[in-house]
């Protein structure tokens, strides 16, 4: 009996023990030694070159605020499993009161963290100063909610051997003056005339956020939207006639096999694709691997978006938030997203990515029209943030499943297609509650 | 939440208290007649079964309750704070959608689909590979090892062999074959009418070594005068297949066919790797888990996943019924 009673008070020890805390305990008030304790989770591995970045930056903040007695620990969740598992942590979190003090988080979901209150608004503790700084700010209903760490774009690497051999001269298109839908055909043609894919459109890229992150503005530029600006309605937008020319556009390219769904992932890179969509994190590899084609800077370029109605282009990255924890005095919070955020931090983190940095006192003196200064130029004229909806995955889901299936559409399908496709967007998002 | 886990864990300790006492009253009264268990012997069972009761309770029986009543709330994944009974609402969200082709629709087509397709082809290659397999030739354990060798490896990693083998590009594996052959290129995996026949010559090629791995276990349990006496009966191949090895299966051939059927029921990594959330390939598990964890809808996915339980617990008792062993 005695016994019994020993493993009843065990088991109960033991189911107390799992229903604990985190390993990084709660975003309570601090020690009980006058010091503030802040906690910071960030998203990526702590063995990753970002990752690295992100903890001397944190390092750095702690000496040189440890006069202020305030003390940083960092956590990193990496993202190897999507979005869900690092959303299930957050999750948790918010049951159990213990949120970060800072967490990154990707920007289409502000809206989301907003609306469920693990953001923590600090529209007016920044300065119109403070806010001039960046190239962008993640905002929902008006109100502030992260900061960029850094900012990405895309645009389309060119061959210029292949250009050359097509005779085709993009030497007047600049993010200014960007070519048009029509010239971006043009081009495809005579590239499909001299025996290479035209372009790669990473129409296969549908597994992950990379084929909507790319391909989302061409909807835009034909004067399209997704939903609407309560993010919620997406019938009407999404699959408005303006909506419908921008798939037009991506579906003519596939019919004319100017793209198509097999090209290799090093196709582009052993010349035999004319041109690539991707964003700012080709540019090392360009720089550094496949010199046999691209011996220097002289044998590729980086051209803007094509426009149509209007130019637009690509962007948004990870931002720092602040977590809606129990803190009540967010001041030191705010020290540490400012150091994060600084011009000194913003360059430390981007010389580790190779992205843009989001502040834009870093002065990272990009050669007028490279291709960093190209990316750079769009992000502040021409770039268009994905839709600000809580509804973000599943649109993101709806616009691959759009990129995925116009291979098995023609060109009289296409209209019906995209009705059922805003039919569907909209019943997930009516289930939002 | 803790008090709730400690309540249901204070419950099942209840039951386990209560069938303890009700097995020492048993033993007490039958003493005399059975004296085949001494008192400490029944505590030391019930205590070596404890480890095992906790956690087939942690974690089996306590995600379905949990599981079952989520089904009733409009559970958000990032609102686990604001939790409401919202009754038979995501069942009726789902009966609606179902009905207007909603995306649980092409998840229910696609599934039955690839269950229809995928449970006999399965188990029948099996089958042959395991009367292949069984005999004491030399070299057959090699047959068994590649045979087997799929099972083994990683859902993902096979993924990406079948990615790279059927891949669109004409210099693709597959396509490069056919193309030999003068035939173009195929989207194997892009076109709507052959993706799910791949995701069940994939599956099946994965997972017949197992099924293989008992048959043989079951072949051998065959006793040989039964062969010997259906010989001697002037019984062919086939005939001897039919009314010796068919029969003696029988058991085996149940447990496989509910196995498989469960497993098909489940399928998921296949789509999620090799075409990504798509109407042409997208089935009700991978539909259930984006509901869940991708959109949030952590009540409306628990409605699914139960409905799904009911279907697939309801044919498996049909299965045991018609494919039972005969008394």
């Amino acid at each position: 009996m005695k016994k019994s009673i020993a493993l009843l008070l065990l088991s109960t020890i033991l189911l107390a023990g799992c229903a604990g805390g985190t390993d990084e305990g709660g975003g309570g008030e601090g020690g009980g030694s006058g010091a503030v304790k802040l906690k910071i989770r960030f998203h990526v591995d702590s063995s990753s070159a970002e990752g690295i970045a992100y903890k001397k930056v944190v390092d750095k903040f702690n000496v040189d605020y440890a006069s202020e007695n305030i003390k940083v620990t960092t956590a990193f969740v990496a993202r190897s499993a999507g979005d869900s598992q690092y959303e299930a942590q957050l999750s948790t979190d918010m049951q159990e009161g213990t949120l970060p003090d800072i967490f990154t988080f990707d920007a289409p979901n502000c809206a989301a963290y907003a609306q469920t209150g693990y953001l923590y608004d600090f529209t007016n503790d920044l300065t119109a100063a403070e806010k001039d700084k960046f190239i962008t700010l993640n905002s929902y209903n008006g109100k502030i909610y992260g900061i960029p760490i850094q900012e990405s774009s895309a645009g389309f690497y060119y061959n210029k051997n292949l250009f050359a051999q097509a005779g085709i001269d993009v030497s007047g298109i600049t993010v200014d003056n960007p070519w048009t839908f029509s010239e971006f055909k043009t081009a495809c043609a005579k590239l499909a005339n001299i025996g290479v894919t035209p372009v790669d459109m990473r129409m296969d890229a549908t597994k992950d956020e990379t084929a909507t992150y790319l391909l989302y503005p061409f909807i835009y530029a034909a004067g399209g939207s997704f939903v609407d600006s309560t993010g919620l309605v997406a019938q009407g937008y999404f699959n408005s006639d303006a909506s419908k020319r921008g798939y037009q556009f991506l579906l003519d390219l596939v019919k004319a096999n100017y793209t198509n769904y097999g090209i290799g992932s090093t196709d582009f890179f052993t010349g035999q694709v004319g041109m690539y969509l991707s964003s700012g994190w080709t540019i090392p590899d360009l720089d550094n691997k496949y010199k046999t084609t691209f011996p220097d800077r002289n044998s590729w370029g980086l051209l803007p978006y094509p426009k149509d109605q209007i130019a637009a282009s690509a962007n948004g990255s990870w931002s720092f938030g602040i977590g809606n924890n129990s803190r009540k005095d967010k001041e030191p919070v705010l020290k540490l997203l400012k150091y994060l955020t600084n011009a000194q931090s913003s360059e430390a983190i981007t010389n580790a990515t190779g992205m843009i940095p989001a502040n834009k006192e870093v002065n990272k003196n990009y050669e007028p029209n490279s291709p960093e200064d190209v990316l750079l130029q769009q992000l502040s004229k021409t770039g268009i943030n994905r839709p600000a909806t809580v509804g973000y995955p599943q649109f993101s889901n709806v616009f691959k499943a759009v990129i995925s299936d116009l291979r098995n559409i023609d060109n009289a399908g296409l209209s019906s297609f995209i009705d059922n496709k805003a039919l569907q967007l909209q019943n997930e998002l009516d289930k939002i509650k | 939440m803790v008090l709730a886990l400690l309540l249901i864990l204070l419950v099942l300790l209840a039951i386990f208290a209560a069938n303890f006492v009700r097995d020492l009253i048993y033993r007490y009264k039958h003493q005399k007649s059975t004296k085949k268990y001494h008192k400490q012997e029944v505590i030391t069972a019930l205590l070596l079964l404890l480890p095992a009761v906790i956690l087939g309770f942690l974690f089996v029986l306590l995600p379905i309750f949990f599981s079952l009543g989520y089904a009733f709330t409009d559970f958000d994944l990032l609102k686990p704070n604001d939790i409401n009974f919202v009754g038979f609402d995501n069942f009726k969200t789902l009966f609606t959608e179902l009905f207007n082709k909603g995306d649980i629709f092409y998840a229910l087509r696609n599934t039955a689909l690839f269950v229809v397709m995928v449970v006999p082809l399965q188990i029948g290659i099996a089958l042959l590979l395991a009367l292949f397999c069984n005999n004491k030739r030399r070299g057959t354990t090699i047959f068994k090892v590649c045979f087997f060798a799929p099972v083994a490896i990683s859902l993902s990693v096979t993924a990406f062999l079948w990615l790279t083998l059927l891949s669109p590009n004409p210099a693709g594996i597959m396509n490069s074959i056919l193309g030999s052959f003068g035939i173009p290129p195929q989207d194997f995996l892009g076109n709507k009418d052959t993706v799910m026949l791949w995701m069940v010559l994939i599956s099946a090629w994965q997972g017949c070594g197992y099924q293989m791995l008992i048959f043989l276990s079951a072949l051998g349990n065959i006793r040989k005068d039964l062969y010997e006496a259906a010989r001697v009966d002037g019984a062919n191949v086939f005939q001897r297949f039919f009314t010796v090895t068919v029969p003696g299966l029988r058991p085996t051939l149940l447990y496989i066919i509910i196995t498989v059927f469960i497993g098909a029921c489940r399928v998921m990594i296949q789509p999620m790797l090799l075409t990504g959330y798509v109407d042409r390939s997208m089935t009700l598990s991978y539909y259930m888990y984006t509901q869940g964890f991708t959109y949030r809808h952590v009540g409306y996915s628990c409605a699914v996943a139960l409905i799904l339980t009911i279907v697939i617990g309801t044919i498996t008792l049909l299965q045991r019924k018609f494919l039972g062993e005969k008394k």
